[in-house]
C-alpha cells in the first residue's frame, strides 16, 4: 500500500512563502483563499519575532525567537473532515490522500467545523482569479463548496512531486511514501526528532515537523516523484523534467 | 380547506396576525431567493466563523420541538388523561418546530440541490446523516401522532382530513390504546434526536468545549426547558386569543415542572460541566469559585441569568407560581436564555482557533483588491439582514402552522361537544391574536416569537 506523507524541516524553512505562492497558482486558487500558510510562530504579525533584544551587558541571553510553520491540509489517518462529510464528498483515497470530490459537495461546512487544522476554506463568493482564466493545472472550484490542499494529488498522478515542494529553495519539504521503507520520508521520520500538529487529538496526521537537528533537507533532484520508474529514468541534474 | 372552514372565518385581528406572517414569510422567501443569487457571501459567515445563525436557530428550534411531544406522550405512557386538553396542541406545536428546525439547514447549504447526497451518498459515519434521518423521522411521527389525537374528532366533524376514519366509541377507544403506543415511541425518538443533536458538535474534537460528553445530556435539558416554556407560552396565547381553553390549574403545575427542568439544567448540569475546569484551572477557593460562576459573554449570562435566575425566582415561588403572568414571563425568559445558549455553544467552538500563529486564516470574504486583508486569527460573526430575513420568515412559517392547526383541526379540549358553544365566540375570536404582538417588530407570537 501507498501512504503518502510529508516531512516539513522547520528548521531549513525560511520562510519565503514560495510554498504558499506556488500552491496557490497550481492549484488555481481563487484571490483571498489560501490552502497553504506560512505561519510564523513568534509575534503577533507575520515575521515577527517574540521576545527581547539581549541587553548590552547583560549575559549575553537574549529571549529573541521566531520560528516558521508552514500548515496547510495535514492528510490525517483518522481525518475528523472525513468521517462527518455526510455526502461523502470528502474521503480518502487509497494512497492516503485526503480529497474532496467537488461534484457532490452541498457545502454544509461541516468540515470546516470538524478540521481542528483550520484548513479548509469555503467559495463564499464567486472565486475570483487573475489571469480571469485562472492558472495551474487544475479546474477553478464552483461557489458554493469547501476546498483544500490535495498533496497535488494530480501531480501525483503523473509521478511528480507536490507543487509546493518542488519550489521549496530550501528543501525544507520532502514528499513521499511513508509506507516505504526506504524512501526519504520514512526515514528521516525515524531518524530525526519529528512532531505532528496538535498531535494530542489523535487525527494521525501524515505531515511530520522536524524541529532541533537539521535534516539533509529533499534530494533536489528534478521534479519527479521519489521512487518512481519516472525518477528512475530522470537525470541526476534534474534536466529531465517532463 | 374543509367544511371546518366555514363555521366561522378569522376575524379582523385574526386576519391581520395571518396576514402578517404571510408577508413575513414571503419576505423570507425573497431574501433566500437573493441568497441563492448571490451566494452564502451575502451571509455573516467566513472560513474561521463558518457556521452562524442558521445553525444556532436550527439547534434552537430542534430544541423547542421537544416540549409539546414530551408534554402530550409522557402522561399518555402512564394512562393518565390529567394533560389530554393540551395533548394536541402541544404536538401541533412540536411538529411546527420541527419542519422550521429542518428547513432551517437549507439556506445554510452552499448548494442546497446537492441535498439529495444524504440519500444518494450517506457517510453514516456522520453524525450529520443520524441527524437527517431523525430529524426526517421525528418531522412524520409528529405529524402521524397529530392527526392520531385528532382523527376523531375531526371525523366528529365530518371533516375530510378525517380520511375516512369513523368517529365510534370502539374507535375513540383504539386510537387511545394507539396513543399509548405512539408515547412508547415519542419518547425514545425525542431523546434520540436531542442527543443526536448534540453529538454533532459533542463530537468534534478540534472546537474547544463542543467535545464534551456532557453535551448530549444538555441537549436533552435545555430541549425540554424550551420546549415546555414554549407549550406554556403558546397555550397561553391561544387560551387569550383563540377558542382554545387552557386549564388555570394546569398553569401552576406545568410552572413547577419547568422550574425543575430549569433548575436540572442551569444550577446542576451547568455547574456538572463548568466546575471541573475552573476546579483544575484554579488554586484559591475565590477564583475557583468565581471561575466556576462567572462567565466571560453576553451570551453567557443571558442564558444563566436571564434564562435561568430570573425564571427559577418566579417558579419557585407558590403564590407567583399561580399567576398566569409569572409563569408566562418565566417561559419567556427561560425561551431566550436557551436560544443564547445555542448562540454561546457556537461562538465557543469558533472564536479561537487551535494553531493561531500570525497571519492566521484566510477568511474567504474579505478579498477586495490588491492590499485588502485576507486573514483572521480570531473569530468574530455577526449576522445580515438576509440572514435574519429568512430566518424569520421560517419563524413565521412556524407560527403559521400552528395557527392554522389551531383553526382547521379540533386541539380544543372536551372537542365533540364544544363545537357548538364555540361557534359564537369563534366568530373574530378564531385566531384574533397578536394584534398588537407583532406590530412590536414583526414577532410572530406562538412558536419563537418571542424568543428571537
Amino acid at each position: 500500500m501507498t501512504n503518502y506523507g510529508m516531512v516539513i524541516d522547520q528548521e531549513r524553512c525560511i520562510g519565503c512563502q514560495a510554498c504558499a505562492t506556488s500552491c496557490m497558482e497550481e492549484n488555481n486558487v481563487g484571490l483571498g483563499q489560501a490552502w497553504n500558510r506560512v505561519l510564523t510562530e513568534g509575534g503577533d504579525n507575520i515575521e515577527t519575532p517574540a521576545g527581547s533584544y539581549p541587553e548590552d551587558g547583560s549575559d549575553g541571553t537574549g529571549t529573541m525567537s521566531m520560528d516558521f510553520q508552514p500548515t496547510a491540509c495535514q492528510h490525517c489517518e483518522n481525518a475528523p473532515c472525513v468521517k462527518v462529510c455526510p455526502v461523502n464528498a470528502t474521503y480518502t483515497r487509497d494512497d492516503g490522500i485526503v480529497e474532496i470530490d467537488y461534484d457532490k459537495c452541498m457545502g454544509c461546512r461541516y468540515c470546516m467545523a470538524a478540521c481542528p487544522y483550520n484548513a479548509r476554506v469555503f467559495n463564499y463568493d464567486e472565486p475570483d482569479h487573475v489571469p480571469d482564466d485562472g492558472t495551474g493545472s487544475v479546474a477553478k472550484r464552483p461557489q458554493g463548496v469547501v476546498e483544500k490542499c490535495t498533496f497535488c494529488s494530480h501531480r501525483v498522478e503523473q509521478d511528480l512531486d507536490p507543487a509546493c515542494v518542488d519550489a521549496c529553495p530550501a528543501d525544507a519539504r520532502i514528499f513521499g511514501d511513508l509506507d516505504d521503507e526506504d524512501s526519504t520520508v520514512s526515514k528521516y521520520v525515524n531518524k530525526y526528532e519529528t512532531h505532528r500538529l496538535l498531535e494530542d487529538l489523535d487525527t494521525e496526521p501524515s505531515t511530520y515537523y522536524v524541529r532541533g537537528e537539521m535534516t539533509p533537507g529533499r534530494k533536489r533532484i528534478g521534479k519527479e516523484l521519489e521512487g518512481t520508474e519516472r525518477k528512475d529514468v530522470a537525470l541526476p541534474d534534474g534536466g529531465d523534467d517532463a | 380547506m374543509s367544511e371546518t372552514a366555514s363555521t366561522g372565518g378569522f376575524g379582523t385581528p385574526g386576519k391581520v396576525w395571518l396576514g402578517t406572517l404571510v408577508v413575513l414569510v414571503a419576505a423570507g422567501v425573497l431574501a433566500w431567493a437573493y441568497q441563492l443569487s448571490e451566494g452564502l457571501i451575502v451571509t455573516g459567515m467566513d472560513n474561521v466563523f463558518s457556521w452562524g445563525l442558521y445553525i444556532m436557530l436550527f439547534v434552537f428550534f430542534v430544541g423547542l420541538s421537544a416540549g409539546g411531544l414530551i408534554i402530550s406522550s409522557v402522561p399518555k405512557f402512564f394512562h393518565s388523561d390529567r394533560y389530554d386538553s393540551i395533548a394536541a396542541l402541544g404536538v401541533l406545536v412540536s411538529f411546527a418546530c420541527i419542519v422550521v428546525a429542518g428547513l432551517l439547514i437549507l439556506p445554510d447549504l452552499g448548494r442546497p440541490t446537492r441535498v439529495v447526497g444524504f440519500i444518494l451518498s450517506p457517510d453514516f459515519r456522520s453524525p450529520m446523516v443520524w441527524d437527517f434521518a431523525i430529524v426526517v423521522l421525528y418531522g412524520l411521527f409528529t405529524a402521524g401522532y397529530f392527526w392520531l389525537l385528532t382523527r376523531r374528532d375531526l371525523a366528529a366533524r365530518g371533516s375530510r382530513l378525517a380520511f375516512g376514519v369513523k368517529d365510534t366509541e370502539a374507535g375513540r377507544k383504539r386510537d387511545k390504546k394507539l396513543s399509548f403506543w405512539a408515547a412508547a415511541i415519542a419518547i425514545p425518538l425525542a431523546v434520540a434526536l436531542h442527543s443526536i443533536t448534540g453529538w454533532i458538535f459533542a463530537l468534534q474534537i478540534g472546537r474547544g468545549d463542543w467535545f464534551s460528553p456532557l453535551v448530549a445530556p444538555m441537549f436533552i435539558m435545555k430541549a425540554l426547558v424550551s420546549g415546555l416554556a414554549l407549550m406554556l407560552v403558546v397555550a397561553i396565547l391561544a387560551d387569550r386569543f383563540t377558542r382554545f381553553e387552557f386549564s388555570r390549574e394546569l398553569v401552576p403545575e406545568l410552572g413547577k415542572v419547568l422550574g425543575i427542568f430549569v433548575a436540572v439544567h442551569i444550577v446542576y448540569l451547568l455547574a456538572a460541566e463548568r466546575l471541573p475546569h475552573a476546579w483544575a484551572e484554579n488554586f484559591e477557593f475565590w477564583s475557583i469559585t468565581s471561575g466556576f460562576l462567572v462567565g466571560d459573554s453576553l451570551s453567557f449570562w443571558l442564558w444563566t441569568l436571564v434564562g435561568g435566575a430570573i425564571p427559577l425566582a418566579l417558579l419557585v415561588t407558590p403564590s407567583l407560581r399561580r399567576k398566569v403572568w409569572a409563569v408566562f414571563t418565566a417561559s419567556v425568559f427561560a425561551i431566550v436564555g436557551i436560544l443564547f445558549e445555542g448562540v454561546n455553544l457556537i461562538f465557543t467552538g469558533y472564536d479561537q482557533l487551535n494553531i493561531d500563529a500570525a497571519p492566521g486564516v484566510t477568511t474567504g470574504t474579505d478579498y477586495l483588491n490588491y492590499g485588502s486583508s485576507v486573514w483572521a486569527t480570531s473569530g468574530s460573526y455577526t449576522p445580515t439582514i438576509v440572514e435574519l430575513l429568512i430566518s424569520i420568515g421560517l419563524v413565521a412559517l412556524g407560527a403559521l402552522i400552528v395557527t392554522l392547526g389551531l383553526r382547521f383541526f379540533p386541539v380544543f379540549p372536551g372537542e365533540a361537544v364544544e363545537t357548538h358553544r364555540r361557534e359564537e365566540s369563534a366568530g373574530d375570536a378564531a385566531v384574533a391574536d397578536g394584534g398588537q404582538a407583532q406590530t412590536d417588530g414583526g414577532q410572530p407570537r406562538t412558536d419563537g416569537g418571542v424568543d428571537e
